[in-house]
């Protein structure tokens, strides 16, 4: 009896104790958060003040006024509306194309390989790694000749060559994990290659597409560098190169720059509440297969 | 007429790979020869004359150049403070979020969230930390009663680069928590179990059983952050672009090729990046093989 008192009080004890601990790993998880957020909050805060506020009594505090004036300004002319409707565009027709792309050259690396398929596997994978900066000299050249030059036709063409490793890579994976014996059944009922592809792959591929989806909408709306090397031509910049470009007149329009901030980042946010899952999976599957 | 079957997948094959592997081709690999060639030329984007063939001039040229050295000292650095801040971080907040904390996703996904916002944006918020007279840093500073609180983050030598690697670590290490958090998601749990009945505490454990099995997620993080403190342009062209010695080879290769126009040096600058990215490519595809064959 005494001794099963006993024991009641030390298990309690320790379950005190874990409580605590877990209790003190809790309060600094969140103040670890709050600190963390700081620095996107400012960019909200700003985004709702007058310039005139924020030059007299500084950013960092309660706003005496809130206002949306910054948001009307930054959306009021026709720069900023058609930038958003150039990254559209841009974004949405290049992370379909490269997908699209991917589907095609995964299958072939992962079920269709030939002699020499390995080393074609590796060269486009290892794009992966380049630094963008080690191409750009020629490929100005190389678009200035062209017809497109200085319209959102050379960017298209650039996010969809830049995304195939990434896409290659993560659905040749992908490929593999679908059993062999599927795609041997379908071309004993006779179906090609391009009907096993179409008909069988890719109704069983969605989830897949999405990841790389998220990823490459993700990517390809952030992007900076190619809009600014690549485009002189106002009507066909895009949001971010916009946004850089308009800090130079408007240096001390802190609250225009903040808004400015604020709309840029919505799309990449909403994919990323509303798909965080895949977006996760996404990095995390090319990660972990390699 | 009847194809045979081999023959009719090797068409397939040529159909499949026809399109996106000439655009590969013609917007990455071709341009990457065609930089190596203009890396050994005097270009200098003028109209009038076209590459002209100068041997290894250019690099001569940057042994001796004090920017460049600047340039690729700051490059090593980020790579190595890429190393430790980034990937130390998000290994840290992976071992405190994994499994037990209630609430775990949201933690999650306030950390991660950064990682789907621009650099550009990321600058942006970033100046409102580091702005001399009413950022957060120098307002803090000012409020505890520090003397000379106006700090200039950004056009202070010695403190720039330091400035802008923290901006960006704070940015990347929600992508490291992330990878590592796959990783001891796929460990196996009996295996802690087992330690916990044999008496090893949390530190045994983390060092016996946790770290290595975290092995092959560290690699692509460590990669990852390599590979990414080499594209490192966006944050530190708009935050001093590149002024107060933060500047970066991909910052160094921007301002000789579009600014002075020298395109021929601005190549060979790209092809010292290409040297360093050639040497990650080449450690990451032995050592991931390596961790197949580990773990097949």
């Amino acid at each position: 009896m005494t001794e099963l008192a006993r024991d009641r009080v030390t298990l309690s004890e320790r379950e005190r104790a874990q409580n605590w601990s877990r209790r003190a790993l809790y309060a600094a998880l969140i103040a670890l958060v709050v600190v963390y957020s700081v620095p996107t909050f400012g960019v909200l805060l700003s985004s709702v003040q007058r310039d005139r506020e924020i030059s007299r009594h500084g950013l960092w505090r309660i706003p005496d006024e809130i206002t949306l004036e910054n948001y009307e300004r930054a959306l009021g002319g026709t720069n900023v509306p058609n930038y958003l409707l150039n990254s559209v565009i841009v974004t949405v027709s290049a992370t379909a194309v490269s997908i699209a792309f991917g589907v095609l050259t995964g299958y072939v690396f992962s079920r269709l390989a030939f002699r020499g398929s390995e080393i074609l596997y590796l060269i486009v994978v290892a794009g992966l790694f380049f630094p963008p900066q080690i191409v750009i000299i020629p490929l100005q050249q190389l678009f200035s000749r062209t017809p497109i030059n200085d319209t959102i036709l050379v960017l298209i063409v650039v996010h969809v060559a830049f995304g195939l490793p990434i896409t290659t890579m993560l659905l040749r994976n992908f490929f593999s994990t679908i059993p062999a014996a599927l795609r041997e059944a379908a071309i004993i009922d006779g179906a090609n290659e391009g009907q096993i592809l179409l008909l069988v792959m890719v109704p069983l591929m969605l989830p897949a597409l999405a990841v790389l989806a998220t990823l490459q909408f993700t990517w390809i709306w952030n992007d900076f560098l190619w809009p600014f090397i690549l485009i002189k031509n106002d009507a066909a910049r895009t949001i971010m190169a916009g946004i850089v470009l308009l800090k130079g007149p408007y240096d001390k329009a802190w609250g225009l720059q903040g808004a400015l901030s604020v709309i840029a980042s919505l799309p990449t946010l909403l994919i990323f509440l509303f798909f965080q899952r895949y977006f996760i999976r996404g990095l995390t599957f090319g990660a972990v297969k390699g | 007429m009847k194809l045979s079957l081999k023959a009719s997948q090797r068409l397939w094959t040529f159909a499949f790979l026809v399109v996106p592997l000439s655009v590969y081709f013609v917007v990455v690999i071709g341009p990457l020869l065609a930089t190596a060639w203009l890396s050994l030329t005097n270009y200098t984007f003028s109209a009038f004359a076209s590459p002209e063939f100068a041997g290894l001039v250019n690099y001569e040229r940057l042994t001796g150049d004090d920017y460049f050295h600047t340039s690729l000292k700051n490059t090593l650095v980020w790579m190595v403070a890429a190393l430790i801040l980034p990937t130390g971080g998000g290994l840290i907040l992976a071992l405190l979020l994994h499994g037990r904390v209630r609430g775990a996703n949201v933690f999650k996904s306030l950390f991660y969230l950064p990682i789907t916002i621009s650099m550009i944006v990321i600058a942006q918020t970033w100046q409102w930390m580091y702005q001399p007279d009413w950022g957060l840093l120098n307002t803090l500073l000012k409020t505890i009663g520090v003397e000379k609180w106006k700090v200039f983050w950004l056009s202070t030598r010695g403190l720039a680069l330091g400035a802008i690697i923290f901006a960006w670590s704070w940015q990347q290490v929600g992508l490291s928590m992330v990878i590592f958090l796959a990783g001891l998601t796929s460990l196996p749990g009996e295996m802690l179990e087992a330690a916990q009945i044999d008496g090893a505490n949390y530190r045994q454990s983390l060092r016996r059983i946790v770290i290595p099995l975290l092995l092959p997620s560290s690699v692509v993080v460590i990669a990852l952050a390599v590979i990414n403190s080499l594209r490192s342009f966006d944050l530190v062209w708009v935050l001093n672009e590149g002024g107060s010695g933060s500047s970066t080879l991909a910052v160094q290769m921007y301002r000789e090729t579009f600014k002075s126009l020298r395109a021929g040096y601005g190549s060979a600058v790209s092809m010292v990046l290409f040297a360093i990215a050639a040497i990650i490519i080449v450690f990451y595809f032995r050592r991931v093989r390596r961790l197949e064959h580990l773990y097949d």
